[in-house]
């Protein structure tokens, strides 16, 4: 009997896979179909031939709008985007996660409920005030400008990732290490940042996820040469020629999710791992 | 000045008082132990021994010099937690060395120091190991090492023996002792375990409620307590303590005892102390090892026997007398099973009395 269970278990989870996997796969071999394969066959019936053709046209040569150079622009202008405004944010988060735990003043609770709002403040509301602080500043429709919008509205999140694994980390530790004449910087950089691989990845790639797949403060940011990538990919999927080409649509569609998972790829096991750290004793 | 001088000492969080007027001083070369229950604000005398926190008032003075407005690293301590505190992502040479990384000691005078200390703590095979990779024991042992590395004037230790087993306890217990015997330096020693302050320290502060109950020898302190918490608190099993009415009989002052079955009136020869107390209710304190077994003789009381505990050297018998539970600490000899009768004396001339009300000692 368990093992008629442990089948039944198995192909319900074989089903859940299949069912999360067929978007997919309907992307990926769309992509590598010719426009005429598509017109021939149904959404999910296999290429009779691989083609890479519709690849390098989302690429370098799809048009968006009146500019006809692809999605290449836009990725430069997202890993532009995206690896400042994730160091910068991760590295402050850790910053104000080790004050909040181990170097608390008066007030300290207070201001890590006020980060915390912050959390759950939504992207709309920050958009107009945003927009003129970006002005005053003289970065609006600008990288620096985007880079500087996703490090204020990351800090919060990634000083609670941060924090709360420093809370975990016993004071003694920190007592020691004075007692030893370690300073504030030499605490943090020799003692707590070697402890911190786990929530490092974690805040790196729920960083980089969020930033690299965010649309809105993209399309309201940024203008002319400094679009990131989800922008680029919706001017694409929305310029209108003659025919729809769901080839060049989908292969442009997996550029731009391909950072991201292969982030996931590379990092996902820390991911995991960091996230239940501190629930069980090592 | 001694090594290390505390005068009156207070310690504020907002309203909350832990530390009511903290008076310690101490010779150099002694060794002091803080002791009392959780909450008693042992720990956080500790800390301000250690620079950790700052008292609200009074100074704190190590090796003759006001340490209030001197940080940590520069007291000239040491200490030893009771979580061990060791980095997690060095191993133990790297954790012996980076105070003295850090205080700027060349290279080589590190390898020596650490060369040494791991001699002396018989933890070379263990040097390049990280923490997780070592015993309850050996981390124990990393976490001494690391406070060695620093010779300083006075070690401090925070509970160090609490996360071991008891066997290892007893262990460590000695070797702490021995090493305090061949380095002579000072030590402050905070536990709640009342045999560890005993035959570690030479002095023992017996603290409760943010206040020192009492400050002296370990003998003094078991032989002498200044009050019923002080009395209750060290020694183990604790002492007996029997309500009794202070009463004069035929000239001579004492109290009686019942127990199931026999009254007894027992004069004191405390009596010269108690003269103002006659009629008064007091608690007559009596330790388990001051009750002998007798055929029969004036003094002596037939106690039933409740239960027996057994140690090996001796038996605990616990029976009854004025109502309360007793224990006597009896030869196995001597000892009767569950049900008999067993004829008890106190020696009254170590016992102790304390006022009922007020708790203070009254002789």
């Amino acid at each position: 009997m368990p093992k008629f269970w442990r089948g039944a278990l198995y192909a319900a989870l074989l089903v859940a896979a299949l069912y999360y996997l067929l978007p997919l796969y309907v992307m990926v071999i769309t992509s590598i179909k010719t426009m005429d394969q598509i017109r021939a066959g149904n959404l999910l019936s296999l290429p009779t031939g691989i083609s890479f053709e519709a690849w390098g046209k989302a690429w370098s040569g799809a048009c968006t709008g009146v500019d006809c150079s692809g999605l290449q622009p836009f990725f430069w202008n997202s890993i532009r985007m995206v690896i400042p405004a994730v160091l910068i944010s991760t590295t402050l988060g850790a910053l104000n996660g080790y004050v909040l735990s181990k170097w608390r003043f008066r007030g300290s609770e207070l201001t890590f409920a006020l980060i915390l709002f912050g959390v759950f403040i939504p992207f709309q509301v920050v958009l107009l005030p945003m927009a003129q602080t970006l002005g005053w500043f003289g970065i609006a429709n600008s990288i620096a400008g985007l880079v500087t919008v996703h490090v204020i509205y990351g800090l919060a999140s990634t000083t609670l990732f941060f924090r709360n694994y420093y809370v975990s980390i016993p004071d003694e530790l920190i007592k020691a290490a004075r007692l030893d004449g370690a300073g504030f910087w030499r605490i943090f950089l020799r003692i707590i940042i070697p402890m911190s691989t786990p929530i490092i990845m974690v805040v790196l790639i729920w960083q980089f996820t969020q930033i690299w797949n965010d649309f809105l403060f993209g399309v309201v940011f940024s203008a002319g040469d400094s679009k990131p990538i989800t922008v680029g990919l919706n001017n694409l999927a929305n310029t209108s020629t003659s025919v729809k080409e769901y080839n060049v649509d989908m292969s442009a569609a997996l550029i731009a999710a391909l950072p991201t998972i292969l982030v996931y790829v590379f990092a996902g096991k820390y991911f995991v791992r960091g996230l239940t750290a501190g629930a069980v004793k090592g | 000045m001694g090594a290390l001088a505390i005068k009156n000492v207070t310690k504020n969080f907002g309203d909350t008082h832990i530390l009511k007027g903290i008076d310690i001083e101490i010779e150099s070369g002694q060794f002091l132990i803080l002791v009392g229950p959780s909450g008693c604000g042992k720990s956080t005398l500790m800390n301000i021994i250690a620079g950790l926190e700052s008292p609200s008032t009074g100074e704190v003075h190590i090796g003759g010099r006001m340490v209030n407005n001197v940080a940590p690293k520069d007291r000239d301590i040491a200490m030893v937690f009771q979580s061990y505190a060791l980095y997690p992502t060095m191993n133990v040479r790297q954790n012996i060395a980076f105070g003295m990384e850090t205080r700027g000691v060349p290279k080589k005078e590190q390898d020596e120091i650490i060369a040494r200390v791991a001699k002396m703590l018989q933890m070379d095979h263990l040097l390049d190991r990280k923490p997780s990779q070592l015993s309850g024991g050996q981390r124990q042992r990393v976490a001494m090492g690391r406070a060695l590395a620093r010779d300083p004037i006075l070690f401090l230790f925070d509970e160090p023996l609490s996360n071991l087993d008891a066997k290892l306890r007893v262990e460590m217990r000695t070797e702490i002792k021995q090493l305090h015997h061949r380095l002579k330096t000072t030590i402050v020693y905070v536990t709640h375990d009342q045999i560890e302050a005993m035959t570690l320290g030479d002095k023992i502060a017996v603290m409760k409620d943010g206040v020192i109950q009492q400050f002296g020898s370990p003998q003094d302190i078991y032989e002498q307590p200044a009050n019923l918490f002080v009395a209750s608190f060290i020694g183990s099993p604790s002492m007996n303590f029997i309500p009794c009415h202070l009463a004069e009989q035929n000239g001579a002052l004492g109290v009686s005892l019942q127990s199931e079955g026999e009254a007894r009136f027992i004069a004191l020869p405390q009596a010269a102390k108690l003269v103002g107390a006659v009629g008064k209710k007091v608690i007559l304190g009596i330790r388990p090892e001051q009750f002998d077994v007798v055929i029969d003789s004036g003094d002596s009381l037939a106690c039933k026997v409740h239960l027996t505990e057994p140690t090996g050297p001796d038996t605990m018998v616990l029976t009854q007398l004025n109502g309360v539970e007793v224990c006597a600490r009896l030869h196995p000899r001597d000892a009767k099973g569950p049900g008999e009768t067993v004829r008890l004396q106190p020696d009254v001339s170590k016992a102790v009395l304390f006022d009922a009300e007020t708790e203070a000692r009254l002789a």
